[in-house]
C-alpha cells in the first residue's frame, strides 16, 4: 500500500493510526509522514522540496522495508523496496528516536552507525536536507510524538536509555504550577481555576520581577498543528455565532436549523483564514471573530440553497437540511443565516468603528456579489446542458462560485479587520488565494470522484448525479468520441431524480479512462505552486510572524491535500 | 466657564522647593510631555470618572512654537455607555494639582473640567487626604522616559453631567446624548445618554491623582498597566483605610526596560512601595467585545487598528519581607480612547477599564481585605499595518 502525504489509506483517527502505525518501522514512517502532512502541509511541502528527484529505499532495523519519494508538494511513502533507489538508507531504532523523536534534536545528532545512508552524493545530500526539515520542525507535533509513544511502548526493548536530559513537562491547564517565588499566576489559577471558566484562555504572566510579556499577547490561539490551529479558530468564532444567535421561537422551525448547520464539522479554513491574516498584520483575533462568523453564517445559507439547487443529498457527513426538514424551512433558514449574516457584520460598528464597518460592508457585498455570479454561471451551464470547451470557463465560474468566498475574501476581510483600507494592498491577496482557491476547489472536485464519503463529508459522486462542470467533465467532453459526448451529454440532461449511481459510475469509468482526473490532479498541482510562488511575492510585505506562518500553512495546505 | 484656552499655569514659578524631577521647564520638543491626571469612583459604587490634561512640546516644524494642549473627560455610570468629551474639553485653571499648586489636606479645592458642549461635566471640590508616593520613572529607547507620582485617596464630591447640556443650577439644560462637539456615548449598548441632561448632585468620589512628566513616542513606549484602588468605605472625611497604586510599563526596547511596581498606603500614608523584583502581573480571560467603547465618539471615523482584547482579570501581587498584598481586579466596562499620534498615523489606545476589586494583604503585621472597584489603564497598540 502506498500513501501520499495525507494518506488516504490510513484512517483518520489518531489512536487507530498509532495502533496500526505500531506495527513495525516502516508503518511508523508512513504513519508519521500521514500525521505531519495534515498538521503541517509545510513541513512536508518544504521536506519534499529538499528532496527532490531522489527515491529513498529505507531499511529499518526491525527488518521493514519502505520507499519514501515526492511527487510535487507530498511526500508518497510505500511499505515495500524499490527497485532502483536513488538513496539508500539504513536506520536502526535509536537512528529513528533521533529522528522523530528527539525532543526537536538535530539530525546530526544521530549516532554514527546508526544511520547509513548510500548514494551518490548530490542525492544523500538532499536525502539528509529532507530528514533535517522533518526531524526538525516535525517532530513537536503532539499527533507525531502520540504515534511514537505508541510505538515506543509497544516495542519497549528496542529503546536504549534516553541519551537526552528529559525536558520538564509543562503543567495541564488549571493546574497549579510548581511554587512560584511571586505566585499573581498561582494566585489566579488557584482562585480561579479554568475548569470553572471553560470558555476563559489559560492565565499568563505579564511580569514575574524579571521577565515581561505583552498584555495582548496572543498566546495559545496558534499551534505547530494546523488541525488544532483551525479547529481552535473555528471553535472561537462558532461559540461566538452561539452566543449571538437569538434564543427565542421559533425554535425548531428556524435557530435550531442554523444552529444545527453551524456547528457540523468543518475544517475551519475560513475562520483560521481571516483570524490569522488579522493578526498577521497587526491586528487582535477578537477583532476578526465577528467578521469571520458572518463569513461562516454566508457560507451556511449559500451551501443551504446550493445543495437545494443541487439536489444533494449530505452535507457534512450529514443529511442536507432540505432533506431532514422540507424545502420551505430549509430555504428560510438559510436566508435566516444570510440576514444574520448582515447582522454579525453590523455589530462591528461600536467597536471598529464606521468607516471600519463600512470597508466589512464594501467587502462582504464584492464576496456575495462574486459568488452568486458563479452560481449562475454554473446552474446556467447545467440548465442548458452545455459544458464549456475550455478550462479557463471553469476557472472564472470556480472562482467566482467558491474561490472569493472561500479564500480571498477572508484574508481581505482578515485585514480590513486590522485596518487595512489601501486597495493595493487588499489586492494583494487576489492572485495567491485566487489560485489556492481554484487548486482547492478542483481538489474537492476529484475528491467527491475518489474520496472516501466519511472522509469527504459530502455524498459520493454526488457531483457526477447533479452535473457539475468540473474540470474533469470539461476534459472528458474535450478528448471523448462524438459517440461518447453524445452519451455524456445524455446522461447530463437526466433529471437529478432518475440518475442511478450506475450512471455515475458510468461518467466515472469514462474519465479514469480519458486520464481526467489525472490531468485535475496535475492542474491543481500546477495552480497550488503558482500560488505558493504569489504568497510568497506578493505578501512580502507582511513581516514573518506566527501568524503569516499559519497563512503559509494553508497555503501548502492545498499542495499537499490527500487526492 | 470661560471659552477654552489652555490653562495658563505653565509659566507660573514653582511655589515650594526645588525643582525636583518635574521641573517647571518649558517643553521644548515635539515628544515632551506634562500630564496631569485624575481618576474617581463615587463611594456607592454607581460612577466612575477619568480625565486627563495635557500638555505636549511644539510641533517639530515650528520648534519655537506654542506647546499643545488637550484635555479629555470620560463618565461612566454602571451598566450604561460611557460619555465622553473630546481632546478640547475645558478645564479651570490653573488645573487641581497636589503637586502644582500645593495646599494644606483636608482643604477644599475646585476642578471644573466639561466638554466644550456642555456635557460631559464635573463640577467638584477636591480635598487630598494623604500624601503622594514617591515619583517614579522608566527610561527606554534611548532618551525617551515616563516619570511619574500619584497620590492616592483623593476626596472629590461635587456635581457630575453624564448626557445632555446643562447646568448644576438646572439653568439651560438640553436634553439628548453628547454634545454638539460629537462627544457622547457610544451607540454600541444603546444611546442613553445616562442622566439625561440632569446633574447628579453632590457625587461623594474618592480616587487619585497623578503627575507625568517624560519624553516619549507611542510606538515607542510599547504598553503600560496602570491602575488604582481605594477603600470605598469609612468616613467621608477620614483618609481611605487602604489604597494601593500599581504600575507596570513595558516599552519596545530596550529589553530590560520593563518595570513595575505597587504602592501601598494606610490612612494616607505610603506605607510600602514594593519594587519590581518583588512584584507580579497576571491575566486571564478577555472582556466582552460590547463592554469595550471606542471614545472620543469621532474616533469612530478614523478606521482605528483594532486593539488586543482586553484582559478580564488582573491579578498582582507583591512582597516585601512579611508584608504582602495581592489586588484582584474583575474588568467590568471599558473605554477605548483613542489617542492621535504626534509623529506617525497611527493612533494609540489607552483602555480605561473599570471593575470591582478585591485588595487584601498584611502590613505591618495586620492583615486587611478589603473589597472595592478599581480603574485599570490597560495601554498600548500604537501597532497595526
Amino acid at each position: 500500500m502506498a500513501l501520499d502525504g495525507n494518506g488516504a489509506g490510513v484512517g483518520a483517527g489518531l489512536s487507530a493510526g498509532a495502533a496500526a502505525a505500531s506495527a513495525s518501522a516502516a508503518a511508523l514512517l508512513m504513519a508519521t509522514v500521514q500525521a505531519v502532512a495534515s498538521r503541517a502541509p509545510a513541513v512536508i511541502a518544504s521536506a519534499a522540496q529538499a528532496l527532490g528527484t531522489v527515491r529513498l529505499a529505507l531499511h529499518f532495523g526491525d527488518g521493514s522495508q519502505a520507499a519514501l519519494w515526492a511527487v510535487h508538494s507530498r511526500l508518497v511513502v510505500q511499505a515495500a523496496a524499490i527497485a532502483v533507489p536513488g538513496v539508500q538508507v539504513h536506520f536502526d531504532d535509536r537512528a529513528l528516536k533521533l529522528l522523530f523523536d528527539a525532543d526537536r534534536q538535530p539530525v546530526d545528532a544521530v549516532w554514527a552507525g546508526s544511520l547509513d545512508v548510500r548514494g551518490e552524493r548530490p542525492d544523500v545530500l538532499a536525502t539528509w536536507r529532507c530528514f533535517g526539515v522533518l526531524a526538525q520542525r516535525a517532530s513537536g507535533l503532539r499527533a507525531v510524538q502520540a504515534l511514537w509513544c505508541a510505538y515506543r511502548d509497544r516495542h519497549p526493548a528496542r529503546w536504549a536509555e534516553s541519551v537526552l536530559t528529559p525536558a520538564a513537562a509543562p503543567p495541564a491547564a488549571g493546574t497549579r504550577r510548581a511554587p512560584a517565588h511571586w505566585p499573581a499566576l498561582d494566585y489566579l489559577d488557584q482562585r480561579h481555576p479554568l475548569d470553572a471558566e471553560p470558555l476563559a484562555q489559560a492565565s499568563r504572566s505579564l511580569w514575574d520581577g524579571r521577565r515581561a510579556a505583552g498584555w495582548g499577547d496572543h498566546a495559545g490561539l496558534f499551534d505547530d498543528d494546523l488541525q488544532e490551529t483551525m479547529q481552535r479558530m473555528k471553535r472561537k468564532v462558532v461559540d461566538e455565532i452561539l452566543r449571538l444567535l437569538p434564543r427565542r421561537s421559533p425554535r425548531a422551525e428556524l435557530y435550531d436549523l442554523m444552529r444545527d448547520y453551524v456547528v457540523r464539522e468543518g475544517k475551519g479554513l475560513r475562520p483560521t483564514l481571516t483570524i490569522a491574516t488579522c493578526m498577521a498584520l497587526g491586528g487582535a483575533a477578537d477583532a476578526a471573530v465577528r467578521a469571520a462568523g458572518a463569513l461562516e453564517l454566508f457560507h451556511n445559507g449559500f451551501l443551504v440553497h446550493d445543495d437545494i439547487a443541487d439536489e444533494s443529498t449530505h452535507r457534512r457527513g450529514k443529511p442536507t437540511l432540505h432533506t431532514s426538514h422540507g424545502v420551505g424551512l430549509a430555504v428560510n433558514a438559510g436566508d435566516g443565516m444570510n440576514l444574520f449574516a448582515v447582522d454579525l457584520v453590523l455589530s462591528n460598528l461600536p467597536t471598529r468603528g464606521l468607516a471600519g464597518t463600512l470597508g466589512l460592508i464594501h467587502e462582504v457585498m464584492h464576496m456575495c456579489r462574486e459568488t452568486v455570479e458563479g452560481q449562475a454561471i454554473e446552474l446556467g451551464w447545467i440548465r442548458r446542458n452545455v459544458v464549456p470547451r475550455r478550462d479557463g470557463d471553469y476557472r472564472r465560474m470556480s472562482l467566482k462560485k467558491t474561490g472569493w468566498y472561500t479564500c480571498i475574501s477572508p484574508c481581505r476581510i482578515g485585514a480590513v479587520c486590522a485596518g487595512v483600507t489601501d486597495p493595493a494592498l487588499l489586492d494583494r491577496f487576489n492572485d495567491c488565494f485566487r489560485l489556492i482557491g481554484i487548486a482547492f476547489q478542483i481538489q474537492d472536485d476529484v475528491l467527491n470522484l475518489v474520496g472516501e464519503t466519511d472522509q469527504y463529508g459530502k455524498e459520493a459522486l454526488g457531483d457526477l448525479l447533479e452535473g457539475k462542470r468540473t474540470v474533469m467533465m470539461i476534459h472528458l467532453f474535450r478528448h471523448a468520441s462524438v459517440a461518447l459526448r453524445q452519451r455524456m451529454t445524455a446522461l447530463n440532461a437526466l433529471p437529478r431524480s432518475h440518475k442511478t449511481q450506475a450512471h455515475a459510475q458510468e461518467m466515472l469509468a469514462a474519465m479514469q479512462q480519458a486520464g481526467s482526473i489525472d490531468y485535475a490532479v496535475a492542474l491543481a498541482d500546477k495552480l497550488a505552486h503558482q500560488g505558493v510562488k504569489h504568497f510568497e511575492h506578493d505578501l512580502g510585505f507582511i513581516e514573518n510572524n506566527p501568524a503569516k506562518a499559519v497563512l503559509r500553512q494553508i497555503a501548502h495546505y492545498v499542495t499537499t491535500r490527500a487526492l | 466657564m470661560p471659552a477654552f484656552r489652555p490653562p495658563a499655569d505653565a509659566d507660573s514659578p514653582a511655589p515650594l522647593g526645588p525643582r525636583g524631577p518635574f521641573p517647571q521647564a518649558r517643553l521644548s520638543q515635539a515628544l515632551d510631555r506634562r500630564w496631569l491626571h485624575y481618576a474617581f469612583l463615587s463611594r456607592d459604587g454607581r460612577h466612575g470618572m477619568v480625565a486627563n490634561a495635557s500638555w505636549l512640546g511644539p510641533d517639530a516644524d515650528d520648534p519655537q512654537g506654542e506647546p499643545r494642549y488637550t484635555t479629555i473627560l470620560l463618565l461612566h455610570e454602571r451598566g450604561k455607555p460611557w460619555v465622553a468629551s473630546q481632546f478640547n474639553a475645558e478645564i479651570s485653571a490653573p488645573p487641581w494639582s497636589a503637586f502644582r499648586q500645593p495646599h494644606a489636606l483636608h482643604s477644599p479645592q475646585p476642578l471644573h473640567i466639561q466638554s466644550t458642549a456642555g456635557a460631559p461635566a464635573v463640577r467638584l471640590q477636591l480635598r487630598r487626604t494623604g500624601l503622594p508616593c514617591t515619583s517614579q520613572c522608566a527610561p527606554f529607547a534611548g532618551d525617551q522616559h515616563l516619570r511619574w507620582q500619584s497620590e492616592a485617596g483623593v476626596r472629590a464630591v461635587g456635581d457630575w453631567c453624564l448626557g445632555g447640556v446643562g447646568s448644576p443650577d438646572g439653568v439651560g439644560g438640553v436634553g439628548g446624548v453628547g454634545g454638539s462637539d460629537g462627544s457622547g456615548g457610544s451607540g454600541g449598548s444603546g444611546g442613553s445618554g445616562g442622566l439625561g441632561g440632569h446633574w447628579q448632585r453632590d457625587v461623594d468620589a474618592v480616587g487619585y491623582h497623578e503627575r507625568v512628566r517624560g519624553r516619549w513616542g507611542w510606538p515607542a513606549l510599547g504598553e503600560w498597566v496602570f491602575g488604582f484602588a481605594n477603600d470605598l468605605g469609612g468616613s467621608a472625611d477620614a483618609p481611605p483605610e487602604y489604597a494601593a497604586v500599581f504600575t507596570f510599563i513595558r516599552p519596545v526596547a530596550p529589553a530590560d526596560a520593563s518595570t513595575a511596581s505597587v504602592m501601598l498606603w494606610h490612612r494616607g500614608h505610603l506605607r510600602r512601595h514594593f519594587p519590581r523584583r518583588n512584584v507580579s502581573f497576571a491575566v486571564r480571560g478577555q472582556l466582552a467585545r460590547n463592554d469595550v467603547q471606542m471614545v472620543p465618539a469621532l474616533s469612530r471615523l478614523f478606521g482605528v487598528p483594532p486593539m488586543a482584547p482586553i484582559p478580564k482579570r488582573l491579578v498582582i501581587s507583591a512582597r516585601l519581607g512579611a508584608d504582602w498584598t495581592v489586588l484582584d481586579f474583575e474588568a467590568e466596562a471599558a473605554a477605548r480612547v483613542i489617542i492621535p499620534s504626534e509623529n506617525s498615523l497611527r493612533p494609540f489606545s489607552v483602555h480605561e477599564v473599570i471593575g470591582p476589586c478585591l485588595l487584601r494583604g498584611e502590613l505591618s503585621g495586620r492583615a486587611f481585605a478589603i473589597e472595592t472597584r478599581g480603574i485599570v489603564e490597560f495601554a498600548g497598540g500604537a501597532g497595526g499595518p
